[in-house]
């Protein structure tokens, strides 16, 4: 073996060598995927999240009457046949405005949670990869943003931008909401820059980029995919909660905090009006943390409370 | 064309006395708590190291845990950079070297890593691993890059089949086949090579050792070869290093160390191996050492084994530095009583 051994002898060595450890582990996304589907909670929240995926679909294609009509029925008409949530001050159909509400809420809770994402993660990986002045400088930046009122962001961002079109308003709310992954990513950054796949990569001539981006961002991904669930509920509401206030997409658009709005002056007179989009508003934000909660002790059982 | 045949690999020289990295006065000091009142004390590492290896040799460096050894190997690659002294390699010194231009150096020198779980990434597929490092120099690309690392993973005792595998579906003595084929793959000089065996299962080190070496043999190769017990690197080193606390205690070609070891730490690590013969094994009288192994931080004055010399003389030791200076034809080691234990 000493002198010049053929591959073929290292071949051998090979398959001897490999006999005990074929299908010593599971992949880790096949493990999450069955501590997912184990769980009873996460399970519901990612059927209420598939139906209201295929209900938002659905909507811009078909609802039983056009969410803008007015005068279909009775004004504050109670639930029928016709009607199963029944009609609203103006007289619009409830469920066909319920689900264009709900293709609203999922833009915006993945567009935000998409985009505020992508600011978070840049931010965060630069923070903690180059670590000196750049760290200072986005650390800096974080905690003074975390320091101004989110309202006040928006307001400030709908004023200057002179539009609450739902793109904008979903740019409104991911330059208040990057924060928490910029924090996240940076703490990862920082560890991962430590660990020795990183330094073997900078050893083989890797780039920075390469670095960021084939060693570091796949290794911080669970983590950030958990905080990026966690981002569609707080958008969501962030949203309902604007066009109460009157601050979102401007009417007639089916958005399910102004329904509640609308509803509300009228809560006495015919509760269902304001209770049935609180309820669909409700059933999504607890389905989707259940969800994220989930995913969270799926993918590092380690983080379970 | 195989790698073997290659005109770079070729024209390779092997010439035992001639120095393909020359490491001049190395230090590396990792400061702590500096920064209030500036006045911080270090961890000193690396304290004043200077030795050459040569074109084509293995240089055995050996010492105790915490001794600098890493610190060391991954100074001269360039992963950690040097607070001073210099790496003179085909002539150049990397120490100041920075960016595009040190990181096309990197080409020619690679490592290998001690901890074959840590030092290759759960997320990158044994081809993508193993490819890497010709994508980083636009070597190959598609085919032409597939067959390369088909060849290399052969080379390396690997499957190539199992190239769209990860990691973690794999043994530590095939990791550490991975990670040899990463390094080897851009057809490097000079490899580091960090306690490449001490993870591995015993019935696995030989294995490896046979592949480093065949593999120095064929595309003629130029070794650092760390490990913390000289048993290890006895048979595979043409040269050996001891290192103790940040300093290189003596070194010499193997022979001569192993033989006739100048240093009273040589000494005293030699004796503490277990001798395979048994007649020998009952003769064999260990020389303990006392006491526990200094700080780095604030290392003995003097002679820096000093307050463990079973033959210290005061206050000689612990006032003079002994310098690393030939004792007998080029066998140098950096004691006042050489030889006299
Ligand atoms: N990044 C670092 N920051 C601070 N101190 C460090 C760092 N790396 C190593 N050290 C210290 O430097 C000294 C030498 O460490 P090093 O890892 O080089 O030793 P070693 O000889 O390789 O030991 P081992 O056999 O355990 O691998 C140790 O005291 C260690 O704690
Ligand atoms: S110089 Fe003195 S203390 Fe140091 S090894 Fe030699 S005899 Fe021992
Ligand atoms: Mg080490």
């Amino acid at each position: 073996m000493a002198t010049a051994p053929s591959d073929y002898v290292f071949q051998d060595e090979f398959t001897a060598d490999s006999t005990y450890e074929v299908g010593e582990a599971v992949s880790l996304w096949k493990d999450a995927w069955r501590r997912l589907t184990s769980n009873y909670f996460a399970l519901f929240g990612l059927a209420v999240i598939v139906l209201l995926l295929l209900v938002a679909i659905v909507s811009q294609f078909w609802t039983p009457y056009p969410t803008w009509k007015q005068g279909i029925g009775p004004t504050y008409g109670g639930p029928s046949a016709a009607h199963p949530f029944g009609l609203d001050q103006v007289g619009r159909d409830i469920l066909s405005r319920l689900m264009g509400g709900a293709a609203i809420a999922l833009a915006v809770g993945l567009g935000t949670a998409l985009l505020s994402s992508v600011i978070g993660i840049a931010l965060g990986l630069l923070a903690g990869f180059y670590r000196g002045w750049v760290d200072t400088m986005i650390s800096l930046l974080i905690n003074v943003w975390y320091g101004i009122p989110d309202l006040l962001v928006v307001m400030l961002f709908v004023v200057i931008i002179n539009s609450r079109e739902l793109k904008w308003i979903i740019v409104a709310i991911s330059i208040t909401a990057w924060l928490n992954m910029a924090r996240l990513v940076r703490g990862q950054t920082l560890a991962l820059r430590e660990r020795e796949f990183v330094e073997a990569a900078r050893s083989i001539g890797t780039r920075d980029v390469g670095l960021l981006t084939r060693h570091i961002l796949p290794n911080a991904l669970g983590p950030i995919i958990v905080q990026a669930t966690y981002l569609i509920p707080a958008a969501i509401l962030f949203e309902a909660f604007l066009s109460f206030l009157g601050l979102g997409a401007p009417p007639p658009e089916p958005s399910w905090g102004a329904m509640c709005a609308e509803g509300y002056k009228s809560l006495q007179l015919a509760a269902h009006v304001t209770l049935v989009p609180a309820f669909a508003l409700a059933i999504t934000l607890i389905a989707l943390n259940a969800f994220g909660d989930g995913l969270r002790d799926a993918l590092d059982p380690r983080m379970r409370r | 064309m195989t790698l073997e045949t290659s005109p770079e690999v070729e024209s390779r020289v092997v010439d035992k006395q001639l120095a393909l990295v020359s490491v001049e006065d190395v230090t590396k000091h990792f400061p702590i708590g500096a920064g209030l009142l500036g006045g911080g004390s270090a961890v000193r590492a690396v304290d004043g190291v200077s030795f050459e290896v040569r074109a084509g040799e293995t240089l055995g460096l050996v010492g105790e845990s915490g001794c600098g050894k890493s610190t060391l190997g991954r100074v001269i690659a360039q992963l950690h950079p040097a607070t001073s002294g210099k790496v003179i390699f085909q002539g150049q010194d990397l120490v100041p070297m920075r960016g595009e231009k040190l990181r096309r150096m990197r080409q020619e020198l690679q490592m290998i890593f001690q901890d074959p779980y840590a030092s290759l990434n759960p997320r990158m597929t044994v081809g993508e691993i193993i490819g890497e490092p010709l994508k980083n120099f636009g070597l190959a690309r598609g085919k032409e890059r597939s067959n390369r690392v088909h060849e290399v993973m052969r080379t390396c005792g690997l499957n190539p089949n199992f190239l769209n595998r990860y990691p973690h579906e794999f043994s530590g003595g095939q990791r550490q086949r991975i990670g040899i084929a990463r390094a080897l793959v851009l057809n490097p000089t000079f490899i580091v090579a960090d306690e490449p065996i001490s993870a591995l299962d015993v019935s696995i080190q030989a294995q490896i050792v046979n592949l480093m070496e065949d593999l120095q043999n064929r595309f003629k190769l130029t070794y650092l070869f760390i490990a913390h017990d000289l048993s290890v690197v006895r048979h595979l080193s043409d040269r050996v290093a001891v290192m103790y606390l940040g300093k290189i205690m003596e070194i010499a070609d193997s022979h001569s160390i192993y033989e006739n070891p100048l240093h009273p730490y040589t000494k005293a690590l030699l004796s503490s191996i277990p001798i395979p013969d048994p007649d020998l094994e009952a003769k064999r009288q260990p020389i303990l050492l006392q006491g526990e192994i200094p700080s780095p931080v604030n290392p003995p004055s003097g002679c820096r084994f000093h307050t463990r010399c079973p033959i210290a003389q005061f206050p000689i030791c612990s006032e003079q530095v002994p310098p690393l200076e030939s004792k007998v034809d080029g066998h140098l080691a950096a004691c006042h009583f050489a030889g006299q234990l």
